[in-house]
């Protein structure tokens, strides 16, 4: 019984390895989609499902772990490398970069089928994450620049008199902006909205000692 | 024209006067009886009466006007006027009447009466016009009267009288009309000739000018038909202000409220020969009234401003060409108003027209002349002035007034008379006083003035006038004006006095110059001798004749011993007229004889007699005394000249030779007949190498003057060429003018050779330096270099001097710019301890050539010590010996690398080939087993799906066991599975393998195979394997080319068999060997292991195997097959 939501890419020069993985895939009831090369990766329509990426190592347009690096920036499925010389260093470094696995062939059928549950289980977690930021970020674009500057203060920790100083507005008005940026954010309280600022990457900027100060 | 107007009841005397106050600007009305009912209210202010005081009779039956009327004219208007009302006759009289400034001016009275249908007299109107201007008008009048029969007409003033009755009144309003209003006017009129005939006449009329022409001859109806008397019921308003107007302007028209003709003076029709229905036919054609009778070109703007009157009643003032009867073209103007009705509402139209083509001609002749005569007043080249009696200054002609800068009106000025302005102003200072004293005489005397003076012109200078003034008198012998002329004669004046002064220069000019001149008679009587001579001789002209002329003279002044020879010449030439010349010695006045040079040339009149003799003696004693002089003085200077160990020549500026001195005639020999100048003497004795340039340097110096230098060999007497030095100088006089070249030249052979043998010598030694294969230097004791051979120069790739300026001493920056970084610190050492002690330097080290290669070198140095044992130089060799040490060096690696390969060989080759080879089709084996378990241990198990993994299984176990196989086949170095093929069909298949990935790396592979290549026994797996291995390699080197990718393969004939070869476009290889070395590897995840695992295939198969440098990039990889003997060898 094949199960929908999620699929299997496989990236692996040899086609006899696409093959036998891809059969051994389905008989575990998981579709794959394998792939010659990087590029054939790269350039292929992929649906939009739980995802795995099993990568060899020695590809021939580029090795493995550097494809690793140079996708890492975007969002990609949690990878499970394969390899036909593995040495220590290349795992260890593949597994540094957030690889989930790194296996070398002949690899045994549990081996790669926990490696590919964990990755999928990972991909559920990346994705409902990524979702949580996606929201916080609209909502954070929804604010006006004046509410920015002022989150960028509150966040720092300092008080409504120091950013109302800092920006050259009267206090009372520092404090709508502060109700304001607290109800279109959602945040519950200030911690809430701190650690919202944090999960945004917004720096703190001043501190309470210094408020002037970068 | 008396045709005095039918006017309908409405318009009484009253209305009349307005009409006419209308056109003239003045009009008056009375009622039957005389007495005014109207007058122009300006009129009556301006005589400041009342228009009851008019009408009153103060005193003894006079009129109330009296009063403004002169007294001499009132009896005689009062009564024409009076009977004027009792007859009805037009009343018209000239007299002087009172002006608002309180004198008495001509003035002219017109009055006509106004009758009702019947006849009978309802009123007076009329007008009263300024006569002044009005009579000179007429007396402009061309016509000759007869003064007795003029007189006869009583009632007419003189000029008028002139005029025919009829016609009078028109022609007096006419010239009024132009006066007042400034329109001119025409009028035609009959007018009585000297003869008592009535000719007719054109009269046109401006202010200022009157013009009349005869026109007899083309009225065609001499006598005009009566006025038309239209019935009173038809008369229209339109009509009767025409006819009003017309009385006194004639060429009356009118029009009806429409536009159309209602009447036109018969006059008029009959002149143009058309008819009211004539014209109006105009109008049922879709034109206005005029097309019928206006020049077509002038017809559309006349229509459209009718057009516009007519719309807005408008005064219609226009000016237009239109046709006569005899069809020619003539200019007229027209002017009409509109007449309304109580209401305003326009009924009609009047107008006049008067004809201005003559007058406009006429006029232009008449302004043509007075111009002509005014230019030619200030045209005269001459200048006119006009005074008055008692001399004040009227009028200057332009040339005066453009000459002095003021007309006679400036010279006003208050307090002083004009004249006396003119003479203070313009008159020079010397000759004021002269010219108004002359002037005044004449004006008292009324002689003719004449005198010359000098007149100040408008810039400031003075200029001399010839000035002539005579009186204008009238009958009674008094002066009416002075008429003067006054000529520039400066130029003359000055031509006379230039002519004084220069008679002056000469006179002083003959009397100074320092020669005795002197002039007789043809027969020889002394008739002039200057101041010079005569101060010389001590005798003046005087002396000459009381002493009994020439011959005595010539006895007293002339050496005895010359006294027979001047005789003798001189008689010869009175005799023969030849010119006179001849040394003689002539006793100065202090008695010395001097030696003399007398001329003499004769004077000749127009018929060739002679007249004078002119004569002139120059003492020339010093020069001859100075020639003698310089003879010596030239005899001492060649003598020294020819003692002097040098050979001199002299040139004349244009390079003839003007001496040689004795020494050269001996060492050089004369000169050949035809070499006269430098240029042959040149081309004869200089040696043919040497004469362009001495030629060259020595016609440059001619030209410029300058004094020059020449070097070359000169053939000498005996036709040898010697070297010589030639100096030349120019020897200029006081001006700076060359006179003479000197050229002075010594021998130079001797010096010239020793130079030679010399330079000979030095260049001997500098190409053995140059030329010994070793690179050698010399430098200065403190180590600087001074001299770098040809090798060391090209070894570094720059000169000496290159390095200087740079702050560093050119050993420093030798040793920086040239050793190698880490043989640097030793090098320098090695040198500094060597410069201190003196002890010679030796080192090996590397030094940077050109081309930045480091070549090992040798260096030696030494010290060059002088006579008492000081160091003066340092002698360095540098030998390359790069290519005995990188010998040395590759045995070395060689050695290395031989150690290496044979661990290789039995170790990681092995290794490496099994993990490359047979691990993938374990993994897959491993795979589908796992696959294949499931499918069989799934419910219901998929029996198809573990078949198709069960046979993927086997496919993958056999192509390891191949690989396995062939490993095995490889390290036993034997042939494996020998088989023949075709190498060309083994090529093409591992292409067609790799064709895929070369797409995908956009990678084009181009095969080439010759034709008929021999079959070869070979392991076909191992052979493509070798071919893949090789393309991949080559396909991966091009993966970061830009260009296109090309990756040839090869396959033809060798003279070891058959040669393939598979070339890519990639960077290359450094080092074409090391490739082959198991575990080299440029890419990052390869072991290293194809390339020395295809080699050990190749040379299994008896080939070789080998890298290239690809032409014109990248790499190529060859190797070569045994065609077959091997395989021969193979098969036993």
């Amino acid at each position: 019984m094949m199960k929908n939501d999620r699929v299997v890419f496989i990236v692996d020069d040899d086609e006899r390895i696409r093959e036998a993985l891809a059969e051994l895939l389905e008989s575990h009831g998981m579709r794959s989609v394998a792939f010659g090369s990087a590029g054939d990766y790269v350039e292929a329509d992929k649906p939009d499902l739980l995802a795995c990426l099993i990568l060899d190592v020695e590809l021939p347009d580029i090795n493995g772990l550097e494809f690793q690096r140079q996708i890492a920036e975007g969002e990609h499925p949690p990878i499970v490398f394969i390899t036909g010389h593995g040495d220590v260093p290349s795992s260890v470094r593949a597994i540094k970069d957030g690889a989930v696995d790194f296996l070398t062939k002949p690899f045994s059928d549990a081996d790669l089928m926990t490696a590919v549950q964990t990755a999928l289980d990972q991909d559920r977690q990346d994705r409902s994450t990524r979702a949580e930021l996606g929201a916080l970020r609209r909502r954070y674009l929804d604010l006006t620049p004046r509410e920015r500057e002022v989150l960028t203060l509150v966040v720092s920790g300092l008080l409504n008199k120091q950013a109302a100083t800092e920006l050259g507005i009267s206090e009372v008005t520092l404090e709508v902006h502060r109700r304001n940026i607290m109800q279109k954010m959602a945040a519950a309280s200030l911690a809430d909205l701190v650690r919202m600022a944090e999960r945004l990457k917004i720096p703190v900027t001043h501190s309470r000692r210094n408020p002037g100060g970068n | 024209m008396t045709n005095a107007p039918i006017l309908s009841e409405p318009v009484g005397a009253e209305a009349a006067a307005r009409l006419v106050e209308r056109v003239v600007g003045n009009g008056w009305a009375t009622d039957p009886a005389g007495n005014f009912i109207y007058v122009t209210p300006a009129i009556l202010s301006a005589l400041g009466l009342t228009l009851y005081e008019l009408n009153s009779v103060p005193e003894q039956g006079h009129f109330g006007w009296r009063s403004v009327i002169h007294p001499a004219d009132y009896d005689d208007i009062a009564s024409i006027w009076r009977r004027c009302l009792q007859t009805g006759e037009h009343y018209d009289v000239e007299h002087r009447m009172l002006r608002a400034s309180g004198a008495f001016g001509w003035s002219r009275s017109s009055g006509q009466p106004l009758r009702d249908a019947d006849g009978r007299i309802t009123g007076w109107y009329g007008t009263v016009i300024d006569a002044d201007v009005q009579s000179v008008l007429l007396n402009r009048l061309p016509a000759v009267a007869d003064p007795d029969r003029e007189k006869a007409a009583l009632d007419a003033p003189r000029p008028l009288g002139l005029i025919h009755p009829d016609d009078r009144t028109a022609a007096a309003h006419a010239a009024a009309r132009a006066f007042w209003t400034g329109v001119p006017q025409v009028i035609r009129h009959r007018q009585r000739q000297p003869d008592g005939d009535y000719r007719w006449i054109e009269t046109r009329s401006e202010p200022g000018y009157s013009v009349s022409v005869d026109i007899d001859d083309l009225v065609t109806d001499k006598d005009p038909p009566a006025a038309a008397r239209l019935p009173v019921a038809g008369t229209s308003e339109a009509i009767g202000a025409a006819r009003v107007v017309e009385s006194i302007f004639g060429n009356g028209w009118a029009f009806d409220a429409e536009g159309r003709w209602i009447y036109l003076h018969p006059f008029a029709q009959n002149s143009l020969g058309v008819t009211l229905e004539y014209l109006n036919a105009a109008l049922d054609e879709g034109h206005t009234a005029w097309k019928r009778l206006l020049h077509p070109d002038d017809y559309d703007r006349i229509a459209a401003t009718w057009h516009h009157c007519l719309a807005t009643g408008d005064h219609f003032n226009v000016e237009f060409r239109f046709r006569r009867a005899s069809g020619a073209y003539v200019w007229a103007r027209t002017a009409a108003r509109p007449a309304r009705d109580g209401q305003g509402h326009i009924v009609g139209w009047f107008g006049i027209a008067l004809d201005i083509d003559v007058y406009k001609k006429t006029v232009a002749a008449l302004r043509d002349r007075e111009r002509a005569f005014s230019q030619l007043v200030d045209m005269v080249p001459s200048h006119l002035w006009q005074l008055t009696p008692d001399g004040e200054p009227v009028f200057f002609n332009r040339r005066m007034v453009d000459f002095l800068g003021m007309d006679a009106a400036d010279m006003v000025q208050p307090g002083k008379s004009g004249l006396a302005t003119m003479i203070e102003t313009s008159v020079h200072p010397e000759d004021a006083a002269p010219f108004g004293d002359a002037l005044r005489h004449c004006f008292r005397t009324g002689e003719r003035f004449s005198m010359r003076y000098r007149l100040r012109r408008s810039d400031g200078v003075y200029r001399w006038m010839s000035s002539g003034a005579e009186p204008l008198l009238d009958a009674d012998g008094r002066v009416l004006q002075w008429y003067g002329l006054c000529h520039d004669i400066d130029d003359q004046v000055k031509a006379e006095e230039a002519l004084r002064s220069r008679e002056l220069e000469l006179q002083q000019l003959i009397d100074t110059v320092p020669v005795q001149i002197w002039c007789v008679t043809p027969d020889g009587d002394p008739a002039y001798i200057n101041k010079t001579m005569v101060d010389y001789t001590g005798m003046a002209l005087d002396d000459f004749d009381a002493e009994g002329g020439l011959p005595s003279a010539i006895q007293t002044i002339v050496h005895p011993d010359d006294r027979d020879s001047l005789h003798s010449a001189l008689g010869h030439s009175f005799t023969t007229g030849e010119p006179f010349d001849l040394k003689f010695r002539n006793r100065r006045s202090d008695g010395a004889y001097r030696w003399t040079e007398g001329r003499a040339e004769p004077l000749r009149d127009e018929t060739g007699r002679i007249i004078r003799w002119y004569g002139a003696n120059v003492d020339i004693q010093d020069s001859i005394d100075t020639q003698e002089a310089l003879r010596t003085s030239k005899r001492q200077l060649e003598q020294m000249i020819d003692a002097v160990p040098v050979n001199i020549l002299s040139f004349d500026p244009s390079g003839k030779i003007t001496y040689t001195s004795r020494r050269y005639l001996e060492s050089v020999g004369s000169p050949l007949a035809h070499v006269e100048d430098f240029d042959a003497l040149a081309l004869d004795l200089a040696h043919p190498d040497d004469f362009p340039t001495m030629h060259r340097r020595a016609s440059e110096g001619f030209a410029t003057g300058q004094p020059f230098v020449n070097r070359f060999r000169r053939r000498d007497r005996q036709g040898a060429y010697r070297w010589i030095e030639a100096r030349a100088q120019p020897l200029r006089d006081e001006n700076g003018t060359i006179v003479q070249w000197y050229i002075a030249s010594i021998d130079l052979e001797d010096e010239m050779r020793a130079q030679q043998a010399l330079r000979d010598r030095e260049r001997r030694l500098r190409q053995l330096v140059e030329t010994l294969p070793a690179m050698i230097d010399c430098a200065a004791p403190d180590g600087e270099p001074v001299y770098r051979s040809r090798q060391l120069r090209e070894f570094l790739g720059y000169d000496l001097e290159v390095l200087d300026g740079t702050g560093k001493s050119r050993l420093g920056g030798t040793l920086d710019a040239g050793v190698h970084p880490d043989d640097l610190d030793a090098v320098k050492q090695s040198y500094a301890h060597s410069l201190s002690t003196g002890e010679p330097y030796a080192r090996r080290h590397r030094l940077r050539r050109f081309d930045g290669e480091y070549r090992w070198v040798e260096t030696r140095a030494a010290p060059m010590r002088n006579g008492e044992g000081t160091i003066v130089q340092w002698n360095v060799i540098c030998l390359d010996i790069d290519g005995e040490v990188r010998a040395r060096e590759a045995l070395r690696l060689a050695q290395d690398r031989l150690s290496r390969a044979s661990q290789a060989a039995s170790l990681a080759e092995l290794s490496a080939s099994i993990a490359h080879e047979v691990n993938q089709p374990l993994a897959a084996i491993v795979a589908n087993s796992y696959a294949c378990h499931r499918w069989l241990s799934a419910e219901p198990p998929n029996l198809e799906r573990a078949k198709i993994t069960a046979e993927r299984i086997i496919r993958d176990a056999n192509a390891a066991a191949d690989v396995v196989s062939r490993i095995r086949a490889l390290f036993r170095q034997s042939a494996g599975s020998r088989s023949t093929a075709a190498i060309g069909n083994v090529i093409a298949e591992a292409r067609d393998l790799m064709a895929e990935e070369a797409m995908r790396r956009r990678v084009r592979i181009e095969f080439e195979a010759q034709a008929g290549l021999p079959m070869l026994a070979l392991d076909r797996t191992q052979i493509q394997q070798v071919l893949v291995n090789l393309i991949r390699n080559g396909m991966e080197a091009m993966e970061g080319v830009a260009a296109e990718r090309v990756l040839g393969l090869y396959a033809g004939r060798a003279d070891e068999g058959i040669r393939i070869e598979v070339s890519d476009r990639g960077p290359g290889l450094d080092d074409p060997d090391k490739v082959f070395e198991p575990f080299f590897t440029t890419k990052q995840e390869g072991m290293g292991m194809g390339l020395a695992i295809c080699r050990s295939i190749i040379e299994s198969h008896g080939g070789r195997l080998w890298a290239e440098k690809n032409e014109p990039q990248g790499a190529r990889f060859i190797f070569v097959l045994p065609v077959d003997t091997k395989a021969h060898h193979d098969e036993e």
